[in-house]
């Protein structure tokens, strides 16, 4: 498949460079017949209940050996950024300090407005020095940044508790040997929306703080046919992943090659090393970025962006901020499975012809 | 030179910034944009200028 298809409302595109995909075709295909299996109560013991309590565990043996998380620590949350709430304020106590990052995801910093907490600085390639902290507190690591794509170093010296945050970074998160709980989101993997992974690792260092009548968090319902079709989308992803993964990586590599000769003054986040192959964000220097994303959609290519003028809040990306990139222009690319070298070609072209225009 | 960019969002301020340092090597920006701080500091590292922040919205600029 050349052509990212139609994304809605803004009609046919040449190339999506978006975070956003279609539903991969195999979660899809899966999923229309799943409604009309996957309906009953697992707990329950009639026929169909046995049927869907046999896909449910299917589902979890699927995550469990793509996320290399043991089936039984694993549970499904319709509502992935709920995830951020109980795997944080699940390891709080009283007398815990949260550590976190400026690159954290707003939902960590949402939870941290609630608790003694410090936000550790980011310097300009996205690191972030960990304190060793005591027992009781709690570290908000992320695996990936979504934003830029960079990888965070492990937080191995840390004593305390480890809330790891996998949204972004999906099945090439390599959970710290010291994590406690962490949040994985479907829409890693071309999963369908609504649905989330979250796990304990030892459910004694961990309390539900939601309101519970025990120490369970399958009261939070979700969408058996939506947990499955998610399990199938990341096994159809890793697979193509590590098909793509070399030619990617050449994508990738391309861009920041063509950008640094044949387009001045721009601020690329982190570099091919500390960057998963996928993700790529760069910021151009007197550009506004809601200009560059409107004139590249006419154009056909359909990008995102952290800029504030792009933004609904007009206030810029508190990820590039806090790195200390430069906040206008910004540009965030995201390499599909299905991209190609031609398309990134002409996207280029396109981008080099734009921004020569905006600067006159 | 003061240069008065309130009211402007981004990246305003920093264009006409970069338009008036060619002729004035110090320039007082005043900028209410909540951008501007952030991309003052990224501007600076990428030019080779310097700032200085004098007080809210207030900053000073000086020229390599």
């Amino acid at each position: 498949m050349s052509k990212a298809g139609t994304v809605l409302g803004v009609g046919s595109v040449t190339a999506n460079f978006q975070s956003e995909t279609p539903l991969h075709p195999t979660a899809r295909e899966f999923l229309l017949g799943a409604f009309d299996r996957g309906w009953a109560d697992p707990e329950k013991t009639p026929r169909e209940s046995r049927q869907a309590a046999i896909l449910r565990n299917e589902a979890k043996e699927i995550f469990a050996s793509h996320l290399q998380v043991p089936s039984r620590q694993l549970e499904f949350l319709a509502d992935p950024s709920l995830g951020f709430h109980l795997g944080i304020s699940g390891l709080l106590t009283p007398d815990s300090t949260l550590f976190y990052s400026g690159v954290d995801r707003s939902e960590v910093f949402a939870v941290a407005g609630g608790c003694p907490g410090e936000k550790l600085p980011v310097s300009l390639d996205g690191s972030t020095v960990y304190p060793a902290g005591k027992p009781l507190d709690v570290l908000a690591w992320q695996a990936i940044n979504g934003e830029t794509g960079i990888r965070s170093a492990a937080p191995h010296g840390f004593e305390g508790k480890i809330f790891v945050d996998a949204t972004a970074a999906g099945h090439l998160t390599e959970l710290p040997h010291n994590w406690s709980t962490a949040l994985w989101s479907s829409k890693a993997w071309q999963g369908p929306a609504g649905i989330g992974i979250f796990a304990v690792a030892d459910r004694s260092t961990w309390r539900n703080p939601l309101p519970h009548l025990d120490n369970s968090i399958s009261n939070s319902e979700y969408s058996l046919p939506l947990a499955m079709a998610s399990a199938l989308a990341l096994q159809a992803h890793v697979a193509e992943y590590a098909a793509n993964l070399s030619r990617i990586l050449e994508i990738n590599t391309f861009i920041r090659n063509y950008i640094a000769r044949e387009i001045p003054d721009v601020d690329i986040a982190g570099n091919i090393e500390s960057t998963v192959a996928h993700l790529l964000s760069f910021s151009i220097l007197y550009t506004d970025a809601r200009q560059l994303v409107d004139d590249l959609d006419r154009r056909g290519f359909a990008i995102d962006s952290g800029s504030a003028c792009s933004s609904a809040n007009l206030e810029p990306s508190h990820v590039l901020a806090a790195m200390g990139l430069l906040t206008h222009g910004n540009i965030r690319i995201t390499l599909h499975n299905n991209v190609s070298l031609d398309q990134v070609q002409v996207f280029l072209e396109s981008l080099k012809e734009i921004v020569e225009e905006k600067r006159k | 030179m003061e240069l008065n960019c309130l009211g402007m969002r981004c990246p305003l301020p920093i264009i006409n910034l970069a338009r008036a340092i060619k002729h004035d090597s110090e320039i007082i920006l005043l900028s209410d944009d909540p951008a501007t701080l952030a991309d003052l500091a990224a501007w600076s590292r990428m030019t080779g200028n310097s700032y200085v922040i004098l007080g809210p919205n207030k900053y000073l600029i000086k020229r390599l």
